[in-house]
């Protein structure tokens, strides 16, 4: 077996890369590869700000309309990409208007970057992507407030094939913007399918506006049925592209819950928290998340209460919505109308059975 | 017809609730971050009044 060093890299003799950046936990995107969608499990999302798949979020603020989801078309050594379909076209978008897929990575997550300081670390950004259209796509990395921004553009040269994109990025040494290294979004990325002039800027170039792509980039909002496919996302230091980063899927699943604390059933009877019966009808959940959150849930949304039940004395059967109570970043707290029992008894509460589809979704806690 | 029901948390915090299409309900404290609750800032502005809180909540 050979290798080779390339300025900040070694590449073994099978192609692949380790970039001087880091030794295991290079790539500062979650869920690059598009396996986990807590939400949906592969269902498609048509609404603006919609998440098809954990961690990426859809944004549609045009006339066309879309549809997004996990989808299994992907290229050799992955299973899933995020597919986006146009399903109505905006051929002429306005000036404030935009579409495409969006990424924030926590501050926590970014500051050994440096960016907005002298030492500010070089970045490489790499993906698959496949569209029904060709030509030059553009997107952009931004700071929170979007005062500072980058547009890249990559080309897509074979229809309906997927393709390897590289884009490096300096880091940004300069400007008044301010680059959070808190638990806020430190970077966010963008990847356009279709924005007005507004929030489109010269690529390769920081400058101090909120540009989400670059300069007359293709627009797949702009044609019925385009398609872009997009897996493998990695955003890495240092200048050079090196392999994606699988982390073991527990691990993922895990990063993802630190922004979607979730339940989903998956049998009869499945336990989900302990719970207590507050008067004969209102049980009292404490749930909690497996992973402490970003911050702490503010809100909720669950199946009907008739995919639950609660299980003390004597079961019973949920029979109305799940309200949310309040949270910490550690345990949600929420009450649910249930069947009359007796007041005051401690149980479970469970999925319903026989077995019925259910999930609680604790959500305020994304970027 | 979208339709919000208000509440209040055992701490005294303002929240709502509301029962979904699909039959699913989304319930949120006001917060400005959470996204339901803009929605519902939203759906205010067109017009709307949700349902009061019950007696004693």
């Amino acid at each position: 077996m050979s290798v080779s060093y390339g300025g900040d890299s070694i590449v073994f003799a099978d192609g692949s890369v380790n970039s001087s950046g880091f030794i295991g936990h290079r790539n500062r995107i979650i869920n690059g590869a598009m396996m986990i969608d807590q939400r949906n499990a592969g269902t498609a999302v048509t609404t603006d700000g919609a998440y098809p798949v954990d961690r990426f979020q859809a944004y549609e603020d045009t006339d066309g309309t879309y549809s997004a989801q996990r989808d299994t078309t992907a290229p050799a050594g992955f299973v899933n990409s995020l597919k986006w379909t146009t399903t109505t076209a905006d051929s002429s978008l306005s000036a404030s208007q935009y579409s495409g897929i969006y990424h924030a990575i926590e501050g926590l997550n970014t500051a050994d970057l440096m960016w907005g300081t002298a030492n500010a670390q070089t970045v490489t950004l790499s993906f698959w992507v496949r569209s029904s259209l060709t030509g030059t796509f553009g997107g952009s990395l931004r700071n929170n407030v979007g005062n500072r921004s980058y547009p890249f553009t990559y080309t897509i040269s074979v229809a309906n094939t997927f393709e390897y994109k590289t884009v490096t990025i300096a880091g940004d040494t300069g400007g008044s913007g301010t680059w959070l290294t808190n638990n806020s979004a430190g970077i966010k990325l963008f990847f356009g399918l279709g924005v007005g002039s507004n929030f489109s800027g010269t690529a390769g170039a920081w400058a101090g506006n909120n540009y989400l792509s670059a300069t007359s980039a293709v627009s797949v909002i702009g044609t019925l049925n385009a398609t872009f496919y997009i897996t493998g996302v990695q955003l890495e230091r240092g200048s050079t592209a090196s392999s994606f980063e699988y982390r073991p899927y527990g691990t993922e699943l895990a990063l993802c819950q630190r922004y979607l604390p979730a339940f989903n059933a998956v049998a009869a009877s499945d336990p989900i928290c302990s719970a207590y019966m507050q008067s004969t009808t209102a049980m009292r959940a404490v749930f909690v998340h497996k992973v402490p959150t970003r911050v702490a849930p503010t809100g909720l949304t669950a199946t009907a209460g008739s995919t639950f039940q609660f299980s003390g004395t004597a079961g019973v059967n949920g029979s109305g919505s799940l309200s949310f109570l309040g949270a910490s970043t550690e345990v949600s707290w929420f009450v649910a109308t249930m069947g009359a029992t007796t007041a005051g008894v401690g149980g479970a509460f469970l999925s319903q059975s026989p077995f019925v589809a259910c999930q609680i979704l604790l959500t305020g806690c994304e970027i | 017809m979208k339709m919000y029901k208000l509440y209040k948390t055992p701490f005294g915090k303002d929240a709502a609730l509301t029962v979904n299409e699909d039959g699913s309900s989304t319930s949120f404290l006001f917060d400005e971050n959470n996204p339901d609750y803009q929605e519902y800032l939203k759906w205010l502005a067109e017009g709307n009044t949700p349902e009061p809180a019950d007696q004693g909540e």
